[in-house]
């Protein structure tokens, strides 16, 4: 009976998705399925960003929090010799009540301010983390600690990998709750029409708030999570280049797509420049053509060219009316770029 | 702290205030009539102090046609992207055109490492004396850059009240109207992208012969135009050239005493500020959708 719902609806592809990343760890190699590693990472970053999305805002400090969260733990290991594990809620905190103080201040002053105060915020993060000694200064902090639990050590790439997927799907599962509740609903009433959200007496400011600082606290894990894997962490990995890929991989995936949009954009540009490894200095500029391409040619990203010929092909099978790609108006569907008006401080 | 070193700061932090003028007024320009958050922006001064480096020094022609030439340069330049990439990608909307210049921005910014490489180019001193006031000696290098920037927000302040500039300011206030008085809205978004990315070429060029070019400076420079769109107020063209000088004056002050943490008190600066005063100094909020 279960079974035969999970067919009839369209998410039958979620088993064989699952039982291929499960499986994965023993077709690849160690250094292949590192690359996965940052896959699962990029992955987080990337649904943060999009989570964001959802209430019209485009954020540029996702490596900022990223950072807050490797730093928290990284630190909390050297200098307090905590074990990692009671390290997690603690950079989650940290990056929640920053976070707080942070966008307290930009959150109620619209879209562009909150991004571009975003991109000023993790200017200076990352000053602070380059150049305060105690962060360990631009080359880097010293030698992490292994992770342990227990008495076992934590550096088979395999459970690591199992790790962050635990991680990922922790992730997926918190959101797919959220956007199913009434927090979720009304994310889309401000992401699609905030003025009439707010004039139907939505809480735009709280709401927007809530939302943001959620992708917080999955940032914060995913920077705990990389400190599994990295023997130190650098300032610059943190910077604003890193934002920029993560809105590529989002795009390039597909903005319509809440779940599956960020880990598809993050699997294929990460195999892509993974795959031009000889050819690094080339990777950026491959990369932007991609993205350039996909947004004249393919705005609603690979997953919408996807569905849309999956559609159009089953309706010629089936010759039955299935379902088109449902795109949410707040992305800025065609008919709506022109016909908001000028809008007010939220 | 001396009268020398005094001024000397200020001069320093006056002539950084005026190449962040030219390159957020040129930001502003395209925001406020495209409504385009141009990420490439930074990339077009980085190119222009490129092309000054070219024409100065490769070709040895002298500095002042090296100036038009990277002005027409990237005005050029500035069309080719609006006719290749944004007209294809306005309709999709605000995100999608900003996603458009940040690919683009990638593309010309690892383009040039690949060109240039990490290296300095470094473009010969226009004058190399220093001008003696009351005892007191500045680098006339720097004050040159100065009345540069000066003299090109006066040709800019003369453009935007000729008929096209007019156009552009009309655009800027209510599209569909401005469309419904006959402007032809096609042709000023393209003046406006050839003039916005035209500014940012001259701010490159003015700067090359003190600061010298690197491929890294577009991306620096275009944190600090937003720090100065924030101050300045999103939208005023006005509000962005007093809160350019505001932030350059206040960062030279800042990197003398607190060295390496002055991106932290222009953090707090900034903060203080949307905190106190919304919409920047001078500023209105702008009818981008989904405010």
């Amino acid at each position: 009976m279960r079974r035969a719902m999970l067919f009839k609806s369209n998410k039958w592809w979620l088993i064989p998705a699952f039982l291929l990343a499960v499986a994965l760890p023993f077709f690849v190699g160690a250094y292949r399925l590192q690359i996965f590693i940052f896959v699962i990472t990029y992955s987080l970053l990337a649904l943060a960003f999009q989570l964001t999305m959802r209430v019209g805002l485009p954020r540029f400090d996702v490596a900022a929090w990223w950072g807050v969260g490797a730093y928290t733990s990284g630190m909390l290991m050297l200098k307090a010799n905590m074990s990692f594990w009671l390290t997690l809620p603690i950079s989650v905190l940290v990056s929640v009540v920053l976070g707080f103080a942070v966008f307290s201040v930009s959150v109620r002053r619209g879209m562009m301010v909150f991004m571009m105060f975003g991109m000023v915020f993790a200017l200076a993060l990352q000053q602070v983390f380059g150049s305060v000694k105690f962060f360990g200064g631009w080359g880097g902090t010293p030698q992490l600690p292994p992770v342990t639990i227990g008495s076992y050590v934590l550096n088979d790439k395999m459970w690591i990998y199992y790790l962050g997927m635990a991680l990922l799907i922790f992730n997926l599962g918190v959101y797919q709750l959220l956007y199913k509740s009434r927090i979720g609903r009304a994310w889309s009433a401000i992401g699609s029409g905030l003025r009439l959200a707010s004039s139907l007496g939505v809480n735009v400011v709280g709401y927007r708030l809530a939302n943001v600082l959620v992708g917080n606290a999955f940032l914060a894990l995913a920077g705990s999570f990389s400190v599994v894997y990295q023997a130190m962490i650098i300032p610059t990995t943190y910077g604003f280049q890193q934002s920029i890929y993560v809105m590529m991989y989002v795009v390039i995936g597909g903005l319509g797509f809440a779940m599956a949009g960020p880990i598809v954009g993050a699997l294929v540009l990460t195999l892509i420049s993974e795959s031009m490894r000889a050819a690094q200095q080339y990777q950026p500029i491959v990369t932007g053509v991609i993205t350039v391409l996909i947004i004249m040619f393919a705005p609603w990203g690979l997953l919408g060219v996807l569905r849309s010929r999956v559609v159009s092909v089953l309706q010629r099978l089936l010759s039955s009316r299935a379902a088109l790609p449902d795109i949410p108006s707040s992305l800025g569907s065609p008919a709506s770029v022109t016909a908001e008006e000028p809008g007010k401080d939220a | 702290m001396t009268l020398q070193l005094f001024l000397q700061i200020l001069v320093n932090g006056l002539m950084i205030g005026a190449i962040y003028a030219l390159v957020a007024s040129g930001f502003t320009l395209i925001l406020g009539v495209l409504q385009v958050f141009n990420f490439a922006q930074g990339q077009f001064y980085m190119l222009g102090a490129f092309a000054t480096y070219a024409v100065a020094s490769v070709l040895g022609a002298p500095y002042v046609v090296a100036i038009l030439a990277a002005l027409a340069a990237m005005a050029l330049l500035g069309i080719l992207v609006y006719f290749s990439i944004i007209k294809w990608t306005l309709r999709y909307g605000f995100f999608h055109t900003m996603l458009a210049t940040v690919a683009f921005g990638t593309i010309v910014g690892q383009a040039a490492v690949l060109k240039f490489g990490y290296s300095t180019a470094v473009v010969a001193a226009v004058v190399d004396k220093t001008l003696a006031l009351g005892g007191v000696s500045l680098n006339s290098g720097k004050l040159l850059v100065l009345a540069g920037a000066l003299v090109v927000m006066g040709l800019l302040y003369w453009f935007m009240r000729t008929k096209i500039g007019v156009a552009m300011q009309a655009c800027a206030e209510n599209r569909e109207v401005a469309c419904l008085q006959g402007i032809n809205a096609g042709k000023v978004f393209w003046v406006t992208m050839a003039v916005g990315c035209a500014l940012c070429g001259v701010a490159g060029a003015l700067v090359v012969p003190v600061l010298s070019a690197s491929t890294n400076m577009g991306q620096l420079i275009f944190l600090k135009a937003i720090i100065v769109v924030l101050v300045g107020g999103t939208g005023s063209m006005a509000g962005a050239l007093l809160a350019a000088f505001l932030v350059g004056i206040v960062e030279s002050f800042a990197f003398q005493y607190v060295e390496s943490f002055a991106p932290l008190v222009i953090f707090a600066l900034v903060a203080i500020l949307i905190y106190f005063r919304p919409g920047g100094l001078l500023g209105k909020p702008l009818p981008i959708p989904g405010q």
